[in-house]
């Protein structure tokens, strides 16, 4: 579910914005920054956080 | 307004509220206000194995939650069909059948159970499909399509799937949609094949232009068989065509029909072109 939310959220926004998104350690901080870079927007990660810049 | 430029309306109000920019930036220590959540937590959900699809997205998902879209026949396609749609979101559902559940219907027409022989079809559909998705309006109608009342069925609709069984129901639906501009999924199954095709009105060769006139040996259900997953292909085919032209996503099967023979597995697309002497289309 973590990254449909990230998703739809993405959707809201205009492209070149960024989304900070938290998630705890684990499946999902593997998971969104890898389904957020085949979507094509840019991702970084620091520890936790995940920036993503909707493309 | 027609179906798709009530659609493309909605598609713009959704769009706009999703993109929601307030008019005048926040003063001071004024709060900036949040955005409004277009879909619910429990939507968001419920739906997100579709929402994850690159090709799809909240607005599709939107633009589903306010269409309505009527079924006409509530068993062997109408089954699969109404239930898929239900299940995707399909905000405002109509089925229609005169029937009730026979015992002879289970076998393919999953939305009836043994427990509701004798009950008019469009009640037990109407009753699993309310379980299915309590967030969607299911509305019945609990009559048979003919040429004196299709139009006023379709009246308002976004969207018509017809799952009907027979060629007389198939030309009155599709007259009417053609009339009013209607958007149509066409289907039929009889014995191991079927077939399936979208309509545009005036845009794509509707179901009359591709079949002029009934076949002068056409044989019922009763009389060439049918398989139970047979139909289900079918009617999940004309689902995704429904959702297709809903939403705009993929590539709708218009302007052609698919001819599915599922004895052998072959799925051969089949040209159709608009006619110009078209009883139902060529006006347009």
């Amino acid at each position: 579910m973590t990254w449909v939310r990230t998703k739809v959220e993405l959707e809201r926004l205009e492209s070149g914005e960024t989304l900070e998104v938290r998630v705890p350690p684990g499946e999902a901080l593997e998971n969104v920054p890898r389904s957020a870079r085949e979507a094509g927007h840019a991702v970084a990660v620091e520890g936790t956080l995940i920036r993503i810049v909707r493309r | 307004m027609s179906g798709s430029s009530r659609r493309g309306f909605l598609r713009e109000i959704a769009a706009a509220a999703a993109r929601r920019i307030p008019d005048q930036p926040p003063r001071g220590d004024e709060p900036m206000p949040n955005p409004v959540p277009l879909l619910s937590d429990a939507e968001l959900e419920r739906y997100s194995r579709q929402l994850v699809l690159p090709e799809w997205n909240e607005l599709a998902q939107l633009v589903v939650r306010d269409a309505s879209v009527l079924v006409i026949g509530a068993g062997a396609l109408g089954s699969p069909v109404a239930s898929y749609l239900a299940g995707a979101g399909v905000g405002r559902l109509g089925i229609v059948d005169s029937d009730v559940v026979e015992v002879s219907n289970l076998h393919r027409q999953h939305l009836h159970f043994t427990p509701d022989l004798g009950v008019p079809k469009v009640e037990s559909a109407a009753a699993k499909l309310r379980f299915l998705n309590p967030e969607i309006l299911v509305e019945t109608y609990q009559v048979r399509v003919d040429p004196t009342n299709a139009a006023g069925l379709v009246e308002g609709q976004d969207l018509v799937v017809d799952c009907s069984d027979s060629f007389a129901t198939r030309y009155a639906v599709n007259a009417a949609c053609c009339a009013a501009g209607i958007e149509l999924v066409e289907g039929g199954v009889a014995g191991w094949s079927g077939l399936v095709m979208a309509v545009q009105p005036g845009r794509t060769a509707c179901y009359r232009c591709a079949f002029p006139a009934e076949p002068v040996d056409a044989l019922t259900c009763a009389q060439l068989g049918v398989l139970g997953p047979a139909a289900g292909v079918i009617g999940s085919l004309q689902a995704l065509e429904a959702l297709k032209l809903l939403t705009g996503t993929g590539t709708p099967l218009t302007g052609a029909f698919l001819n599915v023979d599922l004895a052998t597995a072959e799925f051969v697309r089949v040209h159709a072109t608009r006619r110009a002497d078209c009883p139902d289309c060529a006006a347009l």
